[in-house]
């Protein structure tokens, strides 16, 4: 019998790391957004557990996994339960070609930029399943707010992607980096600006978060497609969302910002430095506005980011073109 | 790692069939759709294994991420009420007519094949993404136009059918 090949157990342990890195950021993240949440509503935020309350996201978790699990009545149950299931999964092949540093990319795949997008589309899937599972209205509707929107800004940041692919003629991050320079003026956000905006407000609107966040809009819908899970099948979603945040803001360091590359030494603290900048505008977009109304966010982008996205995209063909 | 190769073509296999005699047999639509993207899922993978991963996730990325969702939010719109007729006893006949279907595509594809058998390889070798495109710029640009003529068609029978239903009303 032959040894295990190289390639799997690289596969494993990158696996393996990926998935320390979602949940040491899920933990990190629901810190940072309490935190800023607090300061944007001038309060402290979390406080008391562990110092400057640094501890408080451990004791969610704990909560969450102690809590029990419920099926609502009348549910579907194997629908119900694999919700969760299919919208975290898909979170660790996203990581797989996520280009830290030229040392640091768990998989080199020259489709790298299509995979990460394949598998985002399958979160909208697991929102349907949750809200048509739970045989709640409230999760009914949420999963329908989160089909029309998803379908919708799916396209716009599709196109927005595809002008950056256009310029760099390739399909994986990695070479999409290498081919931006060190200074920030050499990045493609200078060259594809309107891109970079409608990539980063798809990303938001994608993710559900606020001012997007109508499938679980909790002043209309409890909680939209999640109202009926308990524990950890919540806790699934969760983690789910924040990991998505990351693979956007990720993807966006990666094709606008310059990824690993940026002034003296290159390197992966430059990628998690511009990942994290990313992030942080993330909640604060969060906490500084209101909620759009949903026709208003389908109005947005099927007359304002569609129309948009295709103009930047034939214009970047026609200039790559003369 | 051919060993591997041909565990993951069973396990692939396996699932695709698993997947597809769910949708069939399942009592309710959204359990069925749910066998129908494992199938996908299945099928994703298969392309993997040809070493055609943007086809692998462009199948994931289309039909995975957008027309099975779009089949849900359908079912969704409809309402299907939960004792419709997928869960009455199945008649004899339906079983035969369901062989025929089967039968059908399974014969003319195997024909073709044991007619023309592609040329094969012992491991499949990554095609560039730009030489897919020019292939279908190219040689098979009747193909893929003749593909956007069936959408068009469907588009336009979906448009009549919806028209029909709201003069009824």
């Amino acid at each position: 019998m032959n040894a295990i090949p190289i390639e799997l157990i690289h596969i494993v342990i990158a696996i393996a790391l990926v998935a320390g890195f979602v949940g040491l950021n899920g933990l990190v993240l629901v810190w940072v957004e309490r935190k800023v949440a607090g300061h944007v509503q001038r309060r402290p935020g979390p406080y008391e557990v562990g110092p400057n309350g640094l501890l408080q996201p451990l004791a969610d978790a704990a909560k969450l996994v102690g809590k029990q699990l419920f099926t609502p009545d009348g549910s579907d149950k194997l629908v119900f339960w694999l919700a969760p299931i299919v919208s975290f999964l898909p979170v660790m092949p996203m990581f797989l070609p996520m280009p830290f540093s030229p040392f640091l990319t768990a998989m080199e795949v020259n489709v790298g930029l299509v995979l990460i997008l394949a598998f985002a589309g399958l979160n909208i899937l697991a929102l349907c399943l949750a809200g048509w599972g739970s045989n709640n209205k409230y999760g009914l509707l949420g999963a329908g707010r989160a089909v029309a929107q998803g379908v919708a800004y799916e396209i716009p940041l599709l196109l927005s992607v595809l002008a950056v692919c256009f310029m760099t003629g390739s399909l994986s991050l990695t070479e999409i980096v290498a081919a931006q320079g060190n200074w920030p003026w050499q990045w493609n956000w200078i060259y594809q600006p309107i891109a970079f905006i409608l990539y980063f407000t798809c990303g938001v609107a994608e993710t559900n978060r606020a001012p997007f966040d109508l499938p679980e809009a909790e002043s209309e819908l409890v909680a939209g497609f999640h109202t009926e899970y308990s524990g950890m099948g919540f806790g699934l979603f969760f983690l789910a969302e924040y990991a998505e945040m990351i693979v956007v803001c990720g993807v966006a360091t990666a094709l606008f910002l310059g990824g690993w590359k940026g002034p003296g030494a290159a390197g992966a603290w430059w990628f998690l430095l511009k990942l994290y900048v990313l992030l942080v505008i993330m909640i604060w977009f969060r906490w500084t506005y209101p909620r759009t109304r949903f026709d208003q966010l389908l109005n947005l982008c099927w007359k304002w980011l569609l129309p948009l996205s295709i103009l930047n995209l034939l214009v970047t063909a026609l200039v790559i073109k003369l | 790692m051919a060993i591997l190769a041909k565990v993951a073509f069973f396990f692939y296999t396996l699932i695709i069939l698993a997947g597809a005699w769910w949708a069939v047999t399942a009592q309710s639509l959204v359990r069925a759709l749910v066998g129908l993207i494992a199938t996908l899922f299945a099928v994703a993978g298969m392309y993997l294994l040809l070493a055609a991963p943007l086809v692998a996730f462009m199948q994931l990325l289309i039909y995975v991420g957008a027309v099975s969702v779009l089949i849900l939010l359908a079912i969704m719109l409809a309402r299907a009420p939960a004792g419709g007729e997928e869960q009455d006893p199945r008649q004899p006949r339906q079983y035969v007519n369901a062989l025929l279907v089967l039968c059908a595509p399974a014969f003319a594809l195997s024909w073709v094949i044991i007619k023309h058998p592609p040329v094969s390889r012992l491991t499949p070798s990554e095609l560039p993404a730009e030489a897919l495109g020019k292939a279908l710029m190219g040689p098979y640009s009747l193909a893929f136009e003749l593909i956007s003529v069936a959408l068009l068609v469907a588009m336009a029978g979906a448009v009549l059918l919806a028209f029909e239903k709201r003069g009824k009303k």
